[in-house]
């Protein structure tokens, strides 16, 4: 029994030849491998972009132009080799048209797909459900959208320095063209917007400089999702009699309204400016219900730029001669290229270096011009063109008039706790 | 003269409502299946009018069409999957959603997801006591008094008619008596998806045309036929749609749109609870 104990107490293992002979194999091996696994594994780690944009749901029209700006972007800088040597990878989250869902997909991508960045969202109201989550979790959030400026109140989904505004906000879209608006037409304004965020504070920001004009409002009407029947709005416009009627109406809520609209015979009586209705809506209205309208924003399609030519050649390329794009899709691509140019500047990827980055980056192959993205709210200084509708279009190349434009439009600071 | 105005667009709004809900009252109200892709037979109907159109086929052609082809969709979902579901509603629910939601995949796979745009085929509107009425409009609204007053002709004078209620009151009496009532069943389910695919075609120049249109009219067509009466096809339908129709209005005269939006389901709750078996309280056809 002594014996036994003896044994098993002490492990007494020889090291042998056949041991010596495997690991000086495994060495070799591991040596001769390591440069081609070290530069594998290097070259194959892309950056990973989670772009969260409505591809079901109310507003699926909005999402192909929305990834398309952001994918012909990713092309072009992966062509020229990528950024820090590193090639751009987009993670695509749909949102479908659902806030609640935008913080599912913005966890999603953050945490198991390990993005490096965000960009998109569409709405206001999207943006602002990502934004506790890029605040928390720490990520840059790119968001396209023209919206509706930043106001304290409505943190974390504005004033937050981890999300960067690549579209304009109502003191560069609406407030350039309001006195020449004012002077043509009068300066009773009729607001109907869709009930939510952006119109509701859109039409607060308006209101400001109305004010200031000497200008007043005799309606304003907020209307819900999803109603297919104007009647009664029609009325209270008629009743109303306003100089201008200032349209925020989104998704296929706008469509119906405008269809409606002139179906009643109203244009001939009312002028109608509209903050929404881009190149994608003004072609499901048709030339008889668009014609003659007013349009606002930094970017049309038919802006004659050379940058604009050049990009329009490369989208057409990519994605066929009849393809529709916006201004929310060139700020998609507009963000892509900063977000490259930042991270270079930078030379290394993290969140608080790409946030120090991109602050005051400026970007001259915009499409409609050169833009830069303001130090201190992050928000994007851009031209803002008064556009209107040319009653008899045939395709997005004649659709639109322009009436006037400014090159470069400064936009209030930010009414957030600057800088941000 | 405002009471006037506010008459017309009481007509207008509730002619346009029956018209769309006219599906749901055959399929759901005729027969019990909650049909939730009738939303998507509205949009599939709009769609293929819009497609008809672009072959330079004369409108009221294209509506026809469009039934037809919604109606074709119809009997297929009816054959291979609802005919086993006649006893069990809910479990309808369920496979109607279903429904839905593929149809509108495969619409925005076949047409893409841009708006489309389908234009009035009679421009123009004429004034009465000061409002507008586009003419278009007018024209769909005689035409769902007609389509409706044919239907129930059709459903109390012949012997299709006689049939179906026959299937409705006691579906076991029915076919001892002989009735074949599978085929019966098709028959319903097949006009109602007609219907359905007719009212897409006609309202698509009045609405945006995208894949999810018809959806606006979802909930609102099965307030019309609860309210209205589950079975009871004219009265029901008509009387339904005018007080869904009219309650919005007359809100909205007050107060802003929300509150009138929600103000229908207020009298939806109300009017149920008062009378459970809709508003005409009367159990047969």
């Amino acid at each position: 029994m002594k014996k036994n104990k003896k044994n098993k107490s002490i492990v007494n293992k020889k090291i042998s030849r056949r041991d010596v002979i495997k690991s000086i194999g495994y060495l070799a091996i591991g040596a001769l491998a390591s440069p081609a696994l070290i530069r594998s594994a290097h070259a194959a780690n892309p950056i990973k972009v989670g772009v969260i944009s409505p591809l079901s749901g109310a507003w699926t029209v909005y999402g192909k132009a929305h990834i398309a700006g952001f994918e012909l972007a990713v092309d072009e800088i992966n062509a020229k080799g990528g950024v820090l040597g590193r090639k751009m990878e987009l993670v695509i989250g749909d949102s479908k048209t659902e806030p609640r869902i935008v913080v599912e997909q913005a966890n999603r991508l953050i945490r198991n797909e390990k993005v490096d960045f965000l960009a998109g969202t569409f709405s206001s109201a999207e943006r602002n459900a990502a934004g506790p989550v890029v605040k928390a979790l720490d990520k840059v959030l790119l968001y396209p959208t023209f919206y509706e400026g930043q106001e304290k109140e409505y943190h974390p989904g504005v004033c937050n320095k981890n999300i960067f505004m690549f579209g304009p906000e109502p003191t560069q879209q609406v407030w350039p063209h309001m006195e020449y608006m004012m002077n043509k037409f009068g300066k009773k304004f009729f607001m109907i917007g869709s009930d939510y965020a952006w119109p509701r504070v859109t039409n607060m920001v308006t209101k400001r400089k109305l004010k200031e004009l000497g200008g007043s409002v005799v309606g304003e009407v907020y209307i819900p999702f999803g109603t297919p029947q104007y009647e009664s709005v029609l009325r209270d416009i008629r009743k109303a009699k306003p100089d201008i009627i200032f349209h925020s109406l989104t998704g296929s809520d706008t469509v119906n309204f405008r269809q409606q609209f002139a179906a009643a015979g109203m244009k001939e009586d009312f002028a109608l400016w509209t903050v929404d209705d881009e190149e994608v809506v003004t072609t499901g209205l048709g030339p008889k219900v668009s014609g003659n309208d007013y349009v606002s924003f930094d970017y049309f399609m038919s802006i004659k730029h050379p940058n604009n030519a050049k990009f329009l050649k490369n989208f057409r390329k990519k994605f066929g001669q009849d393809a529709l794009m916006n201004t929310v899709g060139v700020a998609m691509y507009n963000a892509a290229h900063m977000a490259a140019l930042a991270i270079e500047k930078a030379g290394k990827l993290d969140t608080a270096s790409l946030r120090e980055n991109l602050k005051g980056i400026s970007f001259n192959d915009a499409p409609q011009g050169p833009v830069t993205m303001r130090k201190d709210d992050n928000q994007i200084i851009v031209p803002s063109y008064l556009m209107q509708v040319n009653p008899s279009w045939t395709n997005v190349g004649n659709m639109f008039n322009e009436v006037q434009s400014f090159q470069k439009v400064v936009p209030l600071a930010a009414r957030c706790s600057l800088p941000l | 003269m405002e009471f006037i105005g506010i008459s017309i667009d009481v007509f207008l709004i509730t002619s346009t409502l029956a018209l769309a809900a006219f599906g749901l009252a055959i399929i759901y109200g005729l027969i019990g299946v909650i049909n939730m892709g009738h939303g998507a037979m509205l949009t599939l109907g709009a769609y293929l009018t819009w497609y008809f159109m672009s072959l330079n086929i004369p409108f009221f052609l294209c509506i026809i069409f469009s039934g037809i082809g919604v109606a074709l969709v119809g009997i297929a979902l009816e054959h291979f999957i609802i005919r086993k579901f006649y006893d069990r509603p809910f479990d309808t629910l369920l496979l109607t959603w279903a429904f839905f939601l593929i149809t509108t995949e495969v619409i925005k796979i076949i047409f893409g997801t841009d708006f489309k745009n389908i234009e009035a085929p009679i421009a123009g509107a004429f004034e009465v006591f000061g409002v507008n009425i586009p003419a278009y409009r007018f024209l769909v609204c005689l035409f769902t008094i007609f389509l409706i007053t044919i239907s129930n002709i059709i459903f109390l004078k012949t012997d299709l008619g006689i049939k179906i209620r026959a299937l409705i009151q006691n579906k076991e009496v029915a076919g001892l008596m002989g009735l074949d009532i599978n085929l019966t069943y098709k028959a319903v389910f097949c006009f109602g998806s007609f219907m359905a695919g007719i009212a897409g075609g006609l309202i698509a120049p009045m609405l945006s045309i995208d894949p999810y249109m018809g959806n606006i009219y979802l909930v609102r067509s099965f307030f019309v036929v609860i309210v209205g009466g589950v079975g009871h096809l004219l009265s029901g339908t008509v009387i339904g749609s005018f007080l869904i129709g009219g309650t919005e209005t007359l809100f909205a005269i007050f107060s802003d749109q929300v509150v009138s939006q929600a103000s229908v389901f207020l009298l939806a709750i109300v009017l149920l609870r008062l009378r459970p078996n809709g508003i005409m309280n009367k159990k047969d056809v």
